[in-house]
C-alpha cells in the first residue's frame, strides 16, 4: 500500500490549469522531494492531498484511504506559511491543535516544542514570533499528532542557515522512524542533502519523477559543465563566441560552459588553437540545482 | 462523535483566552446591572410620591421593585440589549462569530484547522456548538447575577437601601432566556454566514449588524412613501400575483422583528408597571410603538425564525463544505 498516491490529479481554475493530470505513488518511509517553480502547481498538489481543495478530475489516496477521509488524521502538513492565533502563545495554539485532532499528551506538546528548540519561547504571543520561529513552532504543529505522512511546502522559508540546518536534521531524524515526507523546497542544495527521490513539476504537468541520483546522472551523461580560467578572460570570452559556446562569466574572469559531453575535449583543444591560454580547465560535477534547471530549459522554458 | 467534542473543546480553550470576551461579559454583567442600581437609587432619591402627578399615581417603591429587584434587573439583563441599536444581542453574536471564524477566514487559519480536524462537519457544527455555549453563558451569566446584584440593592446601606424583593415571575423570565437562547441560533448562524461569504471579520461584523435593518428600512421606507395602492407597476405585479397582502404583512417575518422576541416580551410589563398602556395605538407611543405594537405572537416569532436559522444554516453548511480552502 502506497502511504501517498495520486491518480490523474487535476485542479482547473476556470480554463487554467494548475495542476494538470499528475500520477505518482509515494511508499511508506520514502522522503521525496518537490520540485517546480512558483506557480508550477506544487502547493495546489499539496492542497489536494491534504484535503483543503477538491481536485477538478483524479483522485488521490493517503495510506489506502480515498482523500478526503478519517486517514488525514494521520498527516501532518505545513503548507506555505504557517499562521496562528496571534493573541495565544506558542505552546496554547499547540495545545489548540491537540485538543482539535484529539490524543495528544501535554508531555508530546512539551517534547516537540523542544524538538524544534522552541521550548524557551513557547510561553510568548505568537504575534511577536520573527518568521523563523514561526516555521519551527509550524513544523512542531504538524508533528504533534505523531502522523505517518507529512507533507511540507517550504518548510525552511525564513529560517537563517543555522535554523535550516536544524530542520533538515530533524526532518532526518522523522523519516528514520518511518514517516513518509513529501516535501517541497526552493532551497534546492538543502532537498539534496535530505531527499532519495524527486518529483518535478512545470506548468502543472509532472516532468520528472524518480530518484535523486538517477536526474543527476541522466542529465549529466548528456552535457558537461566545465570551470575555464586563462590568463586573459577577454580572449577566453571572444574564442568561445567564435565557437558559439554559451557561456557564464563567473567571479574573478572565469567562466563556466555547459558543452556536450561528446565535444568536451575538441572545445578544450579548439581553444588552445584559438590561442586562449588556459590556467584551469575542471569539470563539475553537477548539482541538483543545475539538474533542475536544465531540465526546465530541456522543457523549453527560459531559465 | 468525538471529532464533535473535540472540536467544541479546543473552540473553548481558545475563548478563554480571548480578551473580547471578558469584555462582553463585564459590559453585561457588571455595567448593565451596576447602571439599573445607579437609575434607581437617583429615582428613589429624587421622585416625590407621586411619579405621574393628578393622572395615575405610582409610588417610587414600585418603580424601583421594577427596574431594580433581583427580578427587574433579571428582566432588564434579558430586556435592554434587544432594544438598543445595533442591538447588544447582534453585537454578541457578530463578535463571537469572529472570534470563531474570523480568524481562520482572514488569516488563512481554516488550513491550519481542517488539517488538525479534517471532518469539516464536526469543524463547523464545533465552532457554532461553542459559540452557542458562550453565547448562553453570557446570557444566562446575566440571569444568574440578578440574583446578586439585587441583593446589593437590598443592603442597608446609606447609597443603596432600595425596597425591593426577590418576588416575581421567575420560571416564566427563566423560559424567556432560554427561549432568546435558541433564538440565537438564527443569529448565530447568519453572524457565520456573513464572515464566511465575505472572506473578512471586519467586513462581515458590519454586515451583520446593519445588513437587516438596512434591507429592512428600504421596505419601510417604501411602504411609507408609496404605499401599496396600484399606482405604480411594481405594485401592479405585486396585486396581479395575489402578493400585495404578504408584501403589506412582510415586517411580521423580519429577521431583527422576530429575532429578539423573547427579549422584548417583558417589555409590555415594564412600560405597562411605569404607567404606559402598552395596549395604546402604537403611533401614540413613539419609538416604543415599533418594538411594542407590531404584535408578533411568540410562536410565530419561533417559526420564523427557526426558518431563517434552516435557511443560513443550510447555506453556510452547503458553502463550508463544498468550497476550497485557501
Amino acid at each position: 500500500m502506497s502511504a501517498i498516491s495520486a491518480q490523474n490529479l487535476t485542479k482547473r481554475y476556470g480554463k487554467k490549469h494548475a495542476v494538470d493530470g499528475i500520477s505518482f505513488d509515494i511508499e511508506q518511509g520514502e522522503i521525496v522531494g518537490f520540485l517546480g517553480p512558483n506557480g508550477a502547481g506544487k502547493t495546489t498538489t499539496l492542497r489536494m492531498l491534504a484535503g483543503l481543495i477538491k481536485p477538478s478530475k483524479g483522485s488521490s489516496t493517503i495510506l489506502g484511504k480515498k482523500v478526503p477521509s478519517s486517514s488525514l488524521l494521520e498527516v501532518g502538513t505545513m503548507i506555505e506559511e504557517p499562521s496562528f492565533y496571534g493573541y495565544m502563545t506558542g505552546r496554547d495554539n499547540l495545545r489548540h491543535a491537540a485538543k482539535m485532532h484529539g490524543g495528544v499528551s501535554d508531555k508530546h506538546i512539551d517534547e516537540m516544542l523542544s524538538f524544534v528548540s522552541m521550548d524557551q519561547a513557547s510561553n510568548k504571543r505568537v504575534r511577536a514570533y520573527s518568521q523563523g520561529m514561526r516555521q519551527r513552532l509550524g513544523l512542531a504543529r504538524a508533528l504533534l499528532w505523531r502522523p505517518k505522512v507529512l507533507l511540507l511546502d517550504e518548510p525552511t522559508n525564513g529560517l537563517d542557515p543555522v535554523g535550516i540546518a536544524e530542520i533538515r536534521e530533524n526532518l532526518r531524524t522523522i523519516a528514520h522512524e518511518g514517516v513518509t515526507i513529501l516535501i517541497s523546497s526552493h532551497i534546492l542544495a538543502e532537498l539534496e542533502k535530505l531527499v532519495e527521490r524527486i518529483l518535478a513539476v512545470e506548468r502543472g504537468k509532472l516532468l520528472y519523477d524518480g530518484p535523486l541520483q538517477q536526474m543527476l546522472k541522466r542529465i549529466d551523461e548528456k552535457t558537461v559543465t566545465y570551470f575555464l580560467d586563462a590568463l586573459n578572460p577577454d580572449a577566453l570570452k571572444y574564442a568561445l563566441s567564435h565557437l558559439n559556446i554559451d557561456f557564464q562569466s563567473l567571479d574573478g574572469g572565469a567562466i563556466q560552459v555547459v558543452i556536450p559531453q561528446n565535444d568536451a575535449a575538441s572545445v578544450i583543444s579548439r581553444l588552445i588553437q584559438e590561442g586562449v591560454q588556459l590556467i584551469e580547465a575542471r569539470r563539475i560535477t553537477d548539482n541538483l540545482e543545475g539538474a533542475y534547471l536544465r531540465l526546465l530549459k530541456e522543457d523549453g522554458r527560459p531559465v | 462523535m468525538n471529532a464533535l467534542l473535540n472540536v467544541i473543546n479546543a473552540e473553548l480553550f481558545k475563548v478563554v483566552r480571548k480578551r473580547r470576551v471578558y469584555i462582553l461579559a463585564f459590559l453585561w454583567w457588571v455595567i448593565l446591572p451596576v447602571l439599573i442600581l445607579f437609575v434607581a437609587r437617583i429615582l428613589l432619591q429624587n421622585l416625590s410620591t407621586n411619579f405621574v402627578e393628578n393622572s395615575s399615581p405610582i409610588a417610587p417603591s414600585t418603580i424601583v421593585e421594577t427596574l431594580a429587584s433581583p427580578f427587574g434587573i433579571a428582566r432588564i439583563s434579558l430586556m435592554l440589549p434587544s432594544v438598543i441599536s445595533p442591538s447588544f444581542y447582534m453585537m454578541v453574536l457578530a463578535l463571537l462569530a469572529a472570534l470563531f471564524i474570523g480568524d481562520e477566514r482572514s488569516q488563512n487559519m481554516w488550513k491550519t484547522t481542517l488539517t488538525a480536524q479534517p471532518n469539516r462537519l464536526s469543524v463547523i457544527f464545533g465552532k457554532f456548538f461553542a459559540a452557542m455555549i458562550v453565547y448562553g453563558v453570557l446570557l444566562f451569566g446575566g440571569f444568574l447575577l440578578s440574583f446578586l446584584y439585587g441583593a446589593i440593592g437590598m443592603l442597608p446601606l446609606p447609597f443603596l437601601s432600595l425596597p425591593t424583593s426577590f418576588s416575581g415571575e421567575w420560571l416564566g423570565l427563566l423560559k424567556l432566556y432560554a427561549l432568546q437562547w435558541l433564538f440565537g441560533s438564527a443569529g448565530m448562524f447568519f453572524a457565520f454566514l456573513m464572515i464566511w461569504l465575505l472572506r473578512n471579520a471586519v467586513l462581515g461584523i458590519i454586515a451583520i449588524l446593519f445588513a437587516p435593518p438596512i434591507l429592512e428600512g428600504i421596505y419601510t421606507i417604501y411602504a411609507t412613501l408609496v404605499g401599496f395602492q396600484p399606482v405604480n407597476r411594481i405594485n401592479l405585479v405585486f396585486q396581479t400575483l395575489r402578493l400585495r397582502k404578504t408584501l403589506e404583512e412582510l415586517p411580521r417575518y423580519f429577521f431583527t422583528n422576530n429575532l429578539y422576541a423573547p427579549a422584548r416580551k417583558p417589555l409590555s410589563e415594564i412600560v405597562g408597571a411605569l404607567g404606559v398602556n402598552p395596549g395604546s395605538n402604537s403611533g401614540d407611543l413613539g419609538p416604543l410603538g415599533a418594538i411594542l405594537g407590531n404584535g408578533i405572537t411568540l410562536q410565530s416569532s419561533a417559526l420564523v425564525i427557526t426558518g431563517y436559522a434552516l435557511i443560513f444554516g443550510l447555506i453556510m453548511l452547503w458553502r463550508f463544505t463544498r468550497e476550497d480552502v485557501s
